[in-house]
């Protein structure tokens, strides 16, 4: 994908935090400001199923990554995205402000009320509407009513399978439940071990 | 604006927003320990070489920083065993504490060859063996050095090695702090990703595994001796009449008999640390650290918790655990506490 103009050693991937997501990406999209690098490509309202965004969306560790339109119904070739219920308010870690918000849909396969769920995912960032509105105003204070309609519908989608989520996330970051075994194992050993 | 879209690894060059050094454990052996140990230049200088013994853990942090993106953890080289004076252990000590090994290293694969090791230890503050354990953890890699293996064929050893072992000494570590379950799940961490059913799921086994586990400890500390006998009776009410698959340490009923405790205690202790030794032990032979969460959570809905489970891979496996730790106990606390009845 956008990969070609980010040329970094091994190791460095991208593992954007939401804020990052909402800040670096979301609200430059929205205020027109240029993105580097511009690494997530915007699928507008394709509808690709998850499996086929391998290719079209930005893929980072089992995770994929693109710009979408705000929309109602996100109806795909074989099935359709369904609200879990789940919203998350994502907040600046500077200021402590509402800056956007996190919204889940899992797949369903089939025909929309009778559909399949399936494990993918897909986490929806939308700007909260003052950050919105900032932003849209900051870049056409004069056309507010437009600006409005134009650019706080764009959201940004991280698609995942969530199985397959445990292969990247971790990679030792975390400690293992047999870890934690070994380290109170350590406290009962100087406790009361026999010698 | 153009300030805050980039950050500037060690004034040389740049990390775009969204990208953070999240290196497999593949490529810190393969790519950054081998430049390393080959002196070969490895571009973005993004991993330090620190003194173990002068830098406290949150020195580290501060030292070993990636520009400036949020960090859940931090990565150096350092110099491999650096023995005491007088003897062969490892010195890891620092002014506020030290070091401490963990568990077993862990052997690492790449496309199923073996290429390093993986120690993990926990950073203690004060002194040995007063030290008051934190929530620092070290997990540190070494390329494999296959003196075990090659023990036997010392000339090829030589050649094949040779660039091996005159550089050995450098290490690479990571440093991150123990997340605690039970607190907030990474607020600004890049696997804050996880969905939220996901999250929740996993924050509800995590749970149980650690409720499950906690018994366990509770259960092995009142067995070796440290708690009176009513205490184990007020958990043979709720746990251990349910875990039936467990080698027998003190029967129900034995309080009411007037058995000289000591004994019984002391065996049923020890032989229950070798029971946990061999689950630990075998889980880690048999499968990866990743593996284990999952069927360890069957593994107590089994043994422990349900009783009652219908996931049979799992039964089986776990079954087989037991009666292996049973056997290799030599049945002796079964004998001991039969013989109390």
């Amino acid at each position: 994908m956008g990969d070609s103009n980010v040329n970094l050693p091994p190791g460095f991937r991208f593992y954007p935090t939401d804020e990052e997501l909402v800040v670096h990406f979301l609200h430059r999209k929205v205020a027109l400001l240029p993105c580097h690098p511009d690494v997530i490509p915007d699928l507008d309202l394709y509808p690709y199923d998850p499996w086929d965004l391998d290719g079209k969306a930005m893929a980072e560790g089992n995770k994929w990554y693109f710009y979408s339109r705000r929309t109602q119904s996100r109806i795909t070739e074989n099935g359709y995205w369904k609200s879990l219920g789940v919203d998350e308010p994502i907040f600046s870690s500077s200021s402590d402000s509402n800056i956007g918000m996190k919204k889940y849909y899992a797949f369903y396969l089939g025909e929309k009320p009778e559909g399949a769920k399936t494990n993918w995912v897909m986490q929806e960032f939308s700007l909260s509407d003052s950050s919105s509105a900032s932003a849209s105003s900051r870049s056409s204070s004069r056309r507010k009513s437009r600006s409005k309609i134009d650019y706080s519908g764009w959201v940004i989608c991280r698609v995942y399978e969530r199985n397959c989520d445990n292969d990247d996330d971790d990679n030792g970051t975390e400690l293992s439940c047999l870890d934690e075994v070994f380290l109170s194992l350590d406290d009962l050993d100087e406790i009361s071990l026999p010698h | 604006m153009p300030d805050d879209m980039s950050i500037s690894v060690n004034g040389q060059s740049q990390v775009p927003p969204g990208f953070r050094f999240h290196p497999t454990e593949e490529e810190l052996l393969q790519y950054y320990l081998k430049k390393k140990v080959a002196n070969e230049k490895i571009d973005l200088d993004v991993i330090q070489e620190v003194d173990l013994n002068k830098l406290e853990p949150w020195d580290i942090q501060e030292k070993c920083k990636i520009g400036s993106t949020p960090q859940n953890d931090w990565y150096f080289f350092s110099h491999k065993d650096k023995k005491y004076p007088t003897g062969t252990r490892t010195n890891r000590a620092t002014a506020a504490g030290f070091w401490k090994a963990t568990g077993r290293d862990k052997v690492i694969y790449s496309n199923s060859q073996r290429i390093g090791m993986r120690k993990t230890l926990v950073f203690y503050k004060g002194r040995a063996p007063h030290g008051q354990k934190s929530d620092w953890i070290m997990h540190e890699y070494r390329l494999d050095d296959h003196i075990n293996d090659i023990h036997s064929c010392t000339i090829v050893c030589n050649v094949v090695m040779g660039e091996l072992t005159q550089e050995e000494g450098w290490v690479i570590c990571r440093i991150f702090k123990k997340k605690n379950h039970f607190k907030s799940l990474e607020t600004i961490s890049p696997t804050a990703s996880q969905s939220v059913p996901h999250t929740t799921i996993s924050h509800r086994l995590c749970h149980n595994d650690e409720g499950a586990l906690e018994q366990l400890f509770h259960y092995m500390r009142s067995s070796t001796c440290k708690e009176e006998n009513n205490v184990i009776n007020n958990y043979d009410t709720n746990f251990y009449d349910k875990s039936m698959q467990l080698p027998s340490l003190d029967s129900p009923n034995s309080s009411s008999g007037d058995h000289p405790k000591s004994i019984n205690c002391d065996q049923g202790g020890l032989n229950n640390w070798i029971a946990v030794d061999r689950l630990v032990a075998s889980h880690l032979n048999g499968q990866t650290i990743n593996d284990y969460n999952h069927d360890y959570e069957h593994q107590y809905n089994t043994n422990i918790v349900g009783g009652g489970s219908t996931n049979h891979d799992y039964q089986e496996e776990s079954c087989d655990l037991w009666s292996f730790s049973r056997v290799s106990t030599n049945d002796s606390l079964c004998h001991v506490s039969n013989g109390m009845i």
